[in-house]
């Protein structure tokens, strides 16, 4: 018997012989204008897939990296739908003039922000929908079933929408990328502008679709 | 929580009514078994005399020229994705429950608006050959229960007037539960509710129980959630092949119908056909149709393929038949000369409305500013239209991490060191601070009742993390995390 790495390489090998839109690359991007989340996921959010962004660490940005996501999507003039799941978006936090095209759901409960999410990821009016669960209570998060994500997933392949979903735990099955921030903000970053700070980031790649593909070539 | 149940009674029978054209009109029994033993399962109108489990022989001495057919199972996958795509159009929470039946989870949807558009649907899935009826409840079985009452649509506001009068057969007793319970001389579900669960279960015992609870309509279960459709195609094969235009319209219109459904209820149009004869010799005859303008028009589908057949001749009988719908986001609004406008503003304001039943009405929208320096203030507005342009670049760019609110603030107890704080204790946030920049003080609204003043300070603790320290006459809080 094969070992089970060779048998899973196998599968998918097959499966994207079978099925290749479902292997196929992500049809062009919303640009987040950070440039490592950018470049980590080679271009911008994909369109049509859901992106997993975990805060690893207190402090990481991923409050900062919604802030730039808000200022990309208003200069393209494009619609962003913000799932609260802890109702901690702070509108104080970005220019008053980045929030005309924001559209703010205050969850209570990360139940509301899964039924919210279906709803909003079907609708077809946003580039893109960020879910930000963080603040949610981990054992709430932990007993939401598999089967809640993979229908957003199948959803979101379905329509032209950038899904972003903000965890502080890798919490998303099958999630196509995942990146982490890890490395806390200092206090010395509290002066410079959010541009530069933004671009220096540090951003690790959990989970990449390129990377899947590119094991399917090997 | 609503619940939806759209439910078609007779469904095998219907099925195969809409399958085939030779049935409309025409007394028709569906039997089930073989030879002797067939038993009339489905009965149409029109078969005078004729009753479900009567014998096929006598149904048929007793009504001269009924049609006795069995089931036939193609035609019920047909009427069931029909009636699935008319669920998915009312939202998107949909459960296939069993043949001709499906429930709707109708969380967050306007209950108005909902009613009318169950009545249209009700009419369209009529004339599609599906009578179906519509039932709506708190409950998934309520709903049901609703449904089987429905003529062809009942929605239940009171649930206890609602039950009262229904049979106990409704609550689906065992015969030995029927028996105890007619000796009682209860014949009805306000009859047995009217009477104490714990004495009810003391009686029967737990089955006696989860009776009762039926007949309260009290049951509650977990939706198993279906996918809407993501390809719209239909198929039918002829048995035997047809020759005419007719059989193949027939069928076709019904394609139509369901798949024009299936397209709506995913928030699509058609932008292109895609029509396929499959013929007895093994050949096809395929052609493509670009629709004039992108919608889900089944007349206008069907004037285009009419028009198709009606020129189209064939070496052979025709064995099958495909159709194909090119899906397409509709055709977007034109946008204003600065603006880009709504692609669905009909979705798009739906869903909002959809959401604030969920979250509450004033929880979903746009924010906007307040003219105050006081923290968290805000409003929350109608969303725009149209997103304009950026405006002019801030004259102070943002500067720094971003703030992320926690609301309610968390309660903190603070060692200050030189005016400063040096250590967080007995809160959910606890230790020791690296560093810390402040005081900002602000205050406001001083000549008024609600005047208010705050100091914060931007902390960084020991063991790594922003966070935003506010003190006020109450004392102490974190007010969020610079993320």
């Amino acid at each position: 018997m094969p070992p089970p790495s060779q048998t899973v390489s196998a599968l998918r090998s097959l499966l994207a012989v079978r099925f290749p839109e479902r292997t196929r690359g992500p049809r062009g991007g919303v640009s987040a204008a950070v440039r490592p989340v950018d470049d980590a996921l080679g271009g911008g959010l994909p369109t049509g897939r859901m992106t997993e962004l975990v805060s690893a660490v207190p402090s990481g940005g991923g409050q900062t990296v919604i802030a730039k996501l808000l200022e990309a999507t208003q200069a393209a003039r494009q619609r962003l739908a913000l799932v609260d799941g802890a109702d901690g978006f702070a509108p104080e936090a970005v220019p008053a003039g980045m929030l005309r095209h924001l559209v703010w759901v205050r969850c209570r409960a990360p139940e509301q922000a899964f039924a919210a999410a279906d709803i909003l990821v079907r609708d077809g009016n946003y580039a893109a929908i960020v879910l930000d669960l963080r603040g949610c209570a981990e054992r709430v998060l932990r007993r939401s079933p598999a089967s809640a994500w993979y229908r957003l997933q199948r959803a979101a392949e379905g329509g032209s929408v950038a899904v972003l979903v903000q965890t502080t735990f890798p919490l998303v099955p099958a999630v196509p990328w995942r990146l982490v921030l890890d490395t806390p903000l200092s206090l010395a970053d509290v002066g410079t502008p959010r541009e530069t700070m933004a671009d220096r980031l540090a951003v690790r790649t959990d989970r990449s679709h390129a990377q899947a593909i590119e094991s399917l070539a090997v | 929580m609503t619940y939806a149940v759209l439910s078609v009674p007779d469904f095998a029978l219907h099925a195969l009514r809409r399958a085939d054209p030779g049935l409309c009109g025409r007394a028709v029994a569906l039997v089930a078994g073989d030879g002797r033993k067939a038993r009339v399962a489905e009965v149409s109108p029109e078969a005078a005399g004729v009753a479900p489990g009567l014998a096929a022989a006598l149904a048929m001495s007793r009504c001269p020229g009924i049609i006795l057919r069995q089931r036939d199972p193609a035609a019920e996958v047909e009427a069931h994705r029909l009636l699935l795509a008319a669920a998915f159009t009312l939202a998107p929470r949909v459960e296939s429950t069993c043949g001709g039946c499906c429930t709707v989870d109708l969380q967050g949807a306007d209950p108005a608006r909902t009613g009318a558009r169950m009545r249209l649907l009700a009419a369209e899935l009529a004339g599609a050959g599906l009578p179906a009826r519509i039932g709506t409840g708190p409950t998934p079985l309520l709903a049901s229960y609703a449904a089987r009452c429905a003529e062809p649509v009942l929605v239940v506001s009171d649930k206890a007037a609602f039950l009262a009068p229904l049979p106990l057969a409704f609550a689906d007793p065992s015969p030995g539960q029927d028996g105890i319970l007619r000796g009682w001389g209860i014949s009805t579900l306000g009859g047995l509710t009217a009477l104490p669960k714990a004495e009810v279960g003391r009686r029967l015992g737990a089955e006696g129980v989860l009776l009762w609870e039926r007949a309260a309509g009290e049951t509650a279960r977990v939706l198993r959630l279906v996918e809407p459709a993501r390809s719209f195609a239909a198929e039918w094969a002829y048995e035997p092949p047809v020759e005419s235009t007719e059989p193949l319209l027939f069928k076709l219109r019904r394609f139509a119908e369901r798949v024009a459904l299936e397209l709506r209820g995913a928030g699509f149009v058609a932008e292109r056909l895609s029509l396929t004869l499959l013929l007895e010799d093994g050949a096809d005859h395929r052609r493509e149709f670009p629709l004039p303008e992108p919608g889900a028009d089944v007349d206008g589908w069907l004037r285009i393929l009419n028009a198709h057949l009606g020129t189209v001749r064939t070496d052979a009988r025709v064995a099958g038949v495909r159709l194909v719908a090119s899906p397409a986001r509709p055709p977007e609004k034109q946008d204003g000369l600065f603006d880009a406008g709504l692609r669905d503003p009909a979705s798009f304001w739906e869903n909002i409305a959809r959401i604030a039943a969920i979250v509450g009405d004033d929880r979903v929208g746009t924010p906007a500013p307040v003219d105050t320096h006081r923290p968290d203030a805000f409003v929350l507005e109608k969303p725009a239209e149209a997103v304009a342009p950026s405006a002019e670049s801030p004259v102070h760019p943002p500067c720094g991490p971003t703030l992320r609110r926690f609301r309610p603030p968390w309660p903190v107890r603070v060692v200050c060191d030189a005016g400063a704080p040096a250590r967080l204790e007995a809160g959910r946030l606890e230790g020791q601070v690296r560093a810390a920049l402040g005081p900002r003080r602000s205050a406001g609204d001083w000549w008024k009742p609600q005047a208010w003043s705050v100091e914060t300070w931007q902390v960084e603790m020991a063991g790594g993390g922003l966070y935003q320290l506010a003190r006020t006459d109450g004392g102490w809080c974190v007010e969020g995390m610079l993320d």
